[in-house]
């Protein structure tokens, strides 16, 4: 429907001009028809009679308008009626072709202009209101990469401190248990060097006892045998 | 004293005869003339300066302009847009007259009939031509009010066909009574000034104060012929 008014704008325009000068005749018609029946009938051979017997009509209708005018309204005298509409179908004709043509597509340029300022303005904002935004985004991601990397990295050397220090106990642990078992084979070794000595200290203790007591020489190997008999029987 | 219907007499400045028809160039012309020149000086030179920043003459034209464009809008729908410049203009027109009518000596030439009922008659007969364009016969429907018993139909078309004919009288005579009366009336009270002597100070109060009363309805009565236009202009695009 209003691509159908959009398309015939145009005859539209046209069809309300042939409307309204289709009025103007018609009143101008009834006009004359009123008035023909003062002036000579029209006729193109006595065009100077004609207007001079219209002249004489309009001095009759204004003595009758003026005879009114006292008593009657002057909205309706019907001899001012032409002129009026004539005069009003040219000034508003005049103002509207004016105002349409020029003036009012000035103001709509006026305004759109201003529209458009503005909503490029707001678009502008929009834009850099975007803008901060990304960078805001990008600040937090370029913190975020940079923390995770310090985490990591702290990770790294916690976990590579812990590895060492694991590493440092092991081999301190092995150290000592080597140590531990040197010394105690040494400690077996003296034990083992003692009770040998202790064994030829009784053995000698025994030949000793023996020969003060008993004045008995006993040769070593008896010695040992009796001190290893006795030790069997005490053990 | 003078008759209080003496302003609205019409003065022949200008004889001009065309043919039998006598389109002498009148007092009313001579308003019609400057109210269409006071319009047209107001939109241009408001506009003049195309400031984006509108200065106070600027902004009066923009509100003229916004105020007539949402009235169109709202009154007569989007499609009214197309006839924006015939409303501003019919409006504009009417609100001069009216309101260059208020100073004092000057002639209102909306306070005639014939002027009123042209312009009426005009409204409607191009409301009507374009109701027939956009929709073709089926603008007769227009006349066939909705819902009604078909048995009702034979009666009620014609009373519908009939209230739309009597649109462009009361179009216009609500315009030409309100501008006559307020001016008459005026008259009246103006002329009880002299004749009370120093009691005139009465009838002057009433004066002034329906001086001020009559440019709100100098403005009222153009803005009502205005937004009718553009209801009728609504029915023409949309029916109903």
């Amino acid at each position: 429907m209003p691509g159908r008014i959009r398309a015939h704008r145009a005859s539209l325009r046209r069809l309300a001009a042939a409307c309204a000068l289709l009025l103007l005749t018609g009143t101008a018609a009834a006009l004359r028809g009123a008035l023909a029946d003062d002036a000579a009938p029209a006729s193109t051979d006595r065009v100077v009679e004609e207007v001079a017997g219209a002249e004489e009509a309009l001095e009759t209708g204004h003595a009758a308008a003026a005879e009114h005018g006292s008593a009657g309204m002057p909205q309706l005298d019907a001899t001012t009626y032409a002129s009026q509409i004539f005069w009003l179908i040219v000034t508003f004709g005049v103002l509207f072709w004016l105002l349409s043509r020029k003036a009012l597509p000035r103001v709509a340029e006026i305004l759109e202009a201003r529209q458009d300022r503005i909503a490029a303005d707001l678009d502008r904002a929009a834009e850099l209101r975007a803008e901060a935004e990304a960078a805001e985004r990008k600040h937090a991601e370029v913190v975020a990469e940079a923390q995770a990397r310090a985490q990591t990295q702290m990770k790294e050397v916690a976990d590579r401190l812990a590895a060492d220090t694991a590493r440092r106990i092991a081999a301190l642990d092995a150290e000592l248990a080597a140590k531990l078992k040197d010394a105690e084979a040494r400690i077996a070794a003296s034990r083992d060097a003692a009770l040998a000595e202790l064994r030829d200290v009784a053995i000698e203790s025994a030949r000793v006892a023996a020969r003060r007591l008993a004045g008995i020489e006993v040769d070593r190997a008896a010695a040992a045998a009796a001190l290893d008999r006795v030790t069997g029987e005490a053990a | 004293m003078a008759s209080p219907l003496e302003q609205f007499e019409i003065k022949r400045f200008l004889p001009i005869l065309v043919g039998n028809a006598d389109l002498s160039f009148t007092n009313s012309a001579l308003w019609m003339v400057i109210s269409a020149g006071a319009v047209y000086a107001f939109v241009v030179w408001g506009t003049s300066r195309r400031a984006v920043v509108p200065g106070r003459l600027q902004s009066l034209v923009e509100m003229g302009y916004e105020f007539i464009a949402s009235t169109v809008r709202e009154n007569a729908g989007k499609d009214g847009m197309k006839f924006f410049p015939w409303i501003f203009t019919l409006f504009f027109f009417i609100l001069a007259g009216n309101m260059l009518g208020m100073i004092p000596g000057a002639f209102t030439f909306t306070s005639h009939i014939i002027v009123t009922f042209f312009m009426a008659i005009c409204v409607i007969v191009a409301v009507t031509v374009i109701g027939f364009y956009v929709h073709g016969v089926g603008f007769m429907k227009f006349f066939v009010p909705h819902g009604a018993p078909a048995a009702m139909l034979p009666l009620m078309v014609p009373i519908e066909i009939l209230s739309y004919c009597i649109r462009p009288v009361s179009l216009s005579i609500r315009l030409f009574v309100n501008m006559m009366a307020g001016h008459t009336m005026m008259k009246v009270f103006a002329g009880f000034v002299i004749a009370m002597g120093l009691f005139g100070v009465f009838p002057l109060a009433i004066t002034v104060a329906i001086y001020g009363f009559e440019f709100l309805v100098a403005f009222l009565q153009a803005y009502i012929f205005t937004v009718l236009t553009c209801l009728y202009l609504h029915d023409a695009l949309y029916m109903h």
